[in-house]
């Protein structure tokens, strides 16, 4: 039987996308289909996945000019179709740009560019990302300048009344406060999915919390995706 | 045909770039300043058509700016 498979849109000034594959064949059984993003997403996937980086340099804001390659047109078709799709921190910011989540992200508020461990609690546990990571409080490394999510207040209400926000940042004993944001945004929000709930923009990067010598999280993160393909 | 078109932040909207200026300028000895805003234009040249005001809005709207956090104004030059 042919190995499912994982598409990986690849923009110029990807610099996650490596990472990324490496994290997903260590603990899922699929082939990596790497997509350049002139290129069309083509055939059956199981999951789409946008990997951090820098595309296009940031210029402009962060994400917006990613929204405009071909292979993002087939991301929007595939997600309308209930594939489920996962941004990690660029690719986070390209869903917010592509209005496929709700929202965007700022500069970071200190000003700096964070580049640390940091602890999340799993707020929605049973979104299709989450409900087999069986733990409230993981840790995955962040490193970005704009990862300050913000909205309006009746999107944010929405997103809260939903249940859609998936991560806060926290302490390590799982409180939610100013000291544990580490960039400014609304509500300690760190992860979202959307309306529909097969979108998940976050963040943190779970592809850097798999080895020994750091935060091993990003296992149950990964492992936890294997019921959806 | 060329068009400027101004983006700014939203009221409300924290720009740290801003906030560091105004820090900046205190440390310059100016005292006055009671608020400063950063923003951004470009100037984009279109074939002169019935269309081309259009196209620009898309541009502004699509692209040039994100109608979360930013607002923008189109001047003919």
């Amino acid at each position: 039987m042919p190995k499912k498979v994982i598409s990986i849109i690849v923009f110029p000034g990807s610099n996650c996308d490596r990472d990324l594959s490496i994290a997903i064949e260590k603990n899922l059984n699929v082939k990596i289909n790497h997509v350049w993003h002139n290129e069309s997403v083509t055939g059956k996937h199981e999951m789409i996945f946008i990997p951090g980086g820098f595309s296009f340099g940031d210029y402009l804001r962060a994400g917006v000019l990613a929204t405009k390659s071909p292979a993002i047109k087939d991301l929007i078709s595939y997600s309308k179709k209930g594939v489920p799709i996962v941004g990690i921190c660029n690719g986070f910011q390209i869903l917010t740009e592509c209005k496929l989540l709700e929202g965007t992200l700022l500069k970071n508020s200190n000003q700096l560019f964070k580049c640390q461990d940091s602890f999340l609690k799993v707020e929605n546990i049973k979104s299709i990302f989450t409900r087999n990571i069986n733990k409230n409080i993981i840790q995955f490394p962040i490193a970005h300048s704009q990862g300050n999510f913000y909205t309006t207040q009746d999107s944010l209400k929405k997103l809260e009344d939903n249940n859609q926000i998936v991560f806060r940042y926290c302490s390590q004993k799982g409180e939610i406060n100013k000291k544990s944001n580490p960039n400014g945004s609304l509500n300690n929000i760190a992860g979202i999915v959307n309306k529909k709930r097969n979108i998940l923009g976050m963040m943190p990067h779970p592809e850097r919390a798999i080895e020994k010598f750091n935060s091993q999280d990003g296992i149950l993160f990964f492992k936890g995706l294997e019921e959806l393909l | 045909m060329i068009y400027r078109i101004y983006i700014n932040y939203k009221k409300g909207i924290l720009d740290p770039e801003a906030e560091a200026l105004k820090k900046t300028i205190a440390n310059m000895g100016i005292k006055s300043i009671v608020d400063l805003s950063k923003g951004k234009f470009f100037d984009i040249e279109i074939k002169s058509s019935e269309t081309g005001l259009s196209e620009i809005k898309k541009i502004s709207k699509d692209l040039l700016s994100n109608p979360v956090i930013e607002n923008f104004k189109i001047i003919k030059k």
